[in-house]
């Protein structure tokens, strides 16, 4: 044995004498181990109570090594939610029996010399534990957002100064404080909300606000034949700003007309067009699933007959109304007589799974899958569709030849 | 609400990876004494590189492990923002300057699920 080559690189007291001894008592020979033995101990710094750890899915990892903010958003009731830039992740705490030493140097065998003068090199342990902390990719936690935003709906400037329009306004940096949700899903989130960037603060409209100014917009439409040619929107900017701000009045336009692509179109008369002017045209589904909330919203139930007549009456002239128009709004009982048609938006209903089956099934026993559809589908994930929700949560049957689905548990 | 930042404290957010032991139950001393710096036992490699640990008078045959998913080894800043910031900002987030950073990624384990076996004296030792 060549002492000359004994590595000791901290100031414990373990000879390579010892460690042959200790070998030699137990068995194992010489020969069958490769020639370095790491010296396992705890660091004179041992520190348990700083250090976590948390297990990592690839995309998290990915997160982490490209630099992108991760932050854990912790809420009294509902826990703590890890964050990358799009997703969201419950964390919860795991406890195991057997302990992790942390380990800064430990070498694995595959990376020491087969043969080669005995060694010992000194490894620290500097941290036990016996917890670590999991992820699960879990549905951001939303509600809250329109919570908010609905304290204080915008409702016009000259409302702006009264009392209760005043305070409870968020911008970005506030919403991130208070909702547990990634960035990108809080922006979807508020698109979805139809919410508007006023002054740097997100509001949401009002709906009695919103229905004036969207009545003002196709009015002028019907006025200047915009239906067919669609919204100049400078002109219809100009001449509605001194009622509504630009910016709101843009954002409401964007919401229910899409931007006419000018390569087309233009053939109906041989003036080809000098200025580039952004031209929108109503979109017949979003303006004909508004005027059946405006609708619904106030009747709450409705003879299905005479919404739908009385619905067709209300949309600008030559647009179509259609019950796909308003899925996931409204809730059609084809069993009741004469038939019905409710104000159900999924808008409104519990984001938690349990709470929203229980929800749906005290409002209707027994569902089939075309009606039940529109109001579970936002709670699908990629690993968990429709289907698979209702296999869990619902309890098949069939009922008059028709596929239909009860709750699993007592509704309470 | 709280918000605690996890950042990856270099700047080309490199990681470096740790490793870690996992034993079955716990390390103890039999006088309740603190274990910082206390020796815990020989890690030895056979040449098929499964792991053999001595601690005390047992021996441990192991496995390398591939984490299914990596662990993040975090910990926690201590510098707290100072105090005397502008009263404006007085809220309930008392903790807004809470962060960790990742000091390591475990990517691998060694494995020692399997009861210690004793070592038994049975050749007296000769020294």
């Amino acid at each position: 044995m060549d002492s000359d080559n004994i590595k000791v690189t901290s100031s414990v007291e373990r000879t390579l004498v010892e460690v042959e001894a200790v070998l030699e008592f137990a068995k194992v020979e010489r020969k069958e181990i490769k020639a370095v033995t790491q010296i396992v101990h705890f660091s004179p710094d041992l520190d348990n109570d700083s250090v976590r750890l948390l297990e990592l899915d690839s995309d998290v990892l990915d997160a982490l090594s490209q630099g992108d903010k991760i932050v854990i958003r912790g809420d009294k009731e509902d826990g703590a939610v890890l964050c990358t830039k799009n997703k969201s992740y419950d964390i919860k705490g795991a406890e195991i029996s057997n302990a992790m030493l942390i380990m800064p140097n430990l070498q694995f065998g595959d990376s020491l010399p087969e043969d080669g003068p005995a060694q010992l090199h000194h490894r620290q342990v500097t941290s036990t534990l016996h917890s670590y902390y999991e992820l699960r990719q879990c549905k951001p936690k939303l509600k809250k957002l329109k919570t908010i935003l609905e304290e204080n709906p915008y409702n016009g400037w000259e409302n702006e100064e009264d009392s209760e329009h005043r305070g409870n306004k968020y911008t970005l940096n506030d919403i991130l404080n208070m909702v547990q949700a990634s960035e990108t899903e809080i922006e979807v989130a508020l698109e979805k909300l139809h919410a508007v960037q006023i002054d740097g603060f997100w509001r949401v409209l009002d709906f009695e606000f919103l229905t004036q100014v969207l009545n003002h917009i196709i009015q002028m439409c019907e006025e200047n034949d915009w239906l067919s040619t669609g919204i100049p929107m400078e002109e219809c900017l100009n001449t509605l700003q001194e009622l509504f701000p630009r910016m709101v009045l843009e954002h409401i336009i964007k919401m229910y007309a899409d931007k006419v692509l000018t390569s087309s179109n233009s053939e109906e008369e041989d003036e080809p067009l000098t200025i580039d002017i952004d031209y929108y045209r109503l979109n017949e589904d979003k303006i004909c699933r508004f005027f059946a909330e405006l609708n619904l919203r106030e009747a709450g139930k409705f003879n299905l007959k005479d919404f739908l007549s009385v619905w067709q009456k209300c949309v600008p002239e030559g647009m179509k109304t259609g019950l796909y128009q308003i899925e996931g709004m409204a809730l059609v009982d084809q069993n009741s007589t004469p038939e019905t048609i409710m104000y159900l938006n999924v808008a409104d209903l519990p984001e938690e799974v349990e709470e929203r089956f229980n929800f749906l099934f005290r409002t209707r026993e027994k569902w089939s899958l075309e009606d039940i559809t529109p109001f579970i589908s936002d709670l699908a994930t990629e690993t968990t569709d429709v289907k698979a929700l209702l296999t869990k949560y619902a309890r098949a049957s069939t009922h008059n030849g028709i596929k239909v689905y009860n709750s699993r548990k007592p509704v309470t | 609400m709280v918000q605690i930042v996890i950042k990856v404290p270099r700047e080309d957010n490199t990681l470096s990876e740790w490793a870690m032991i996992e034993l079955q139950g716990s390390l103890e001393t039999r006088h309740p004494v603190a274990l910082n710096g206390r020796f815990i036992g020989d890690l030895h490699f056979t040449k098929k590189d499964v792991p053999v640990l001595i601690i005390g008078h047992h021996i441990l045959y192991g496995k390398v492990v591939t984490l299914e998913k990596p662990f993040a080894v975090l910990v926690k800043d201590s510098e707290q923002r100072s105090e005397n910031e502008p009263m404006e900002t007085e809220d309930e987030n008392v903790n807004k300057g809470t962060s960790y950073s990742v000091t390591a990624i475990i990517k691998k384990k060694l494995l020692f699920k399997t009861r210690p076996k004793p070592i038994i004296a049975n050749v007296p030792k000769k020294l």
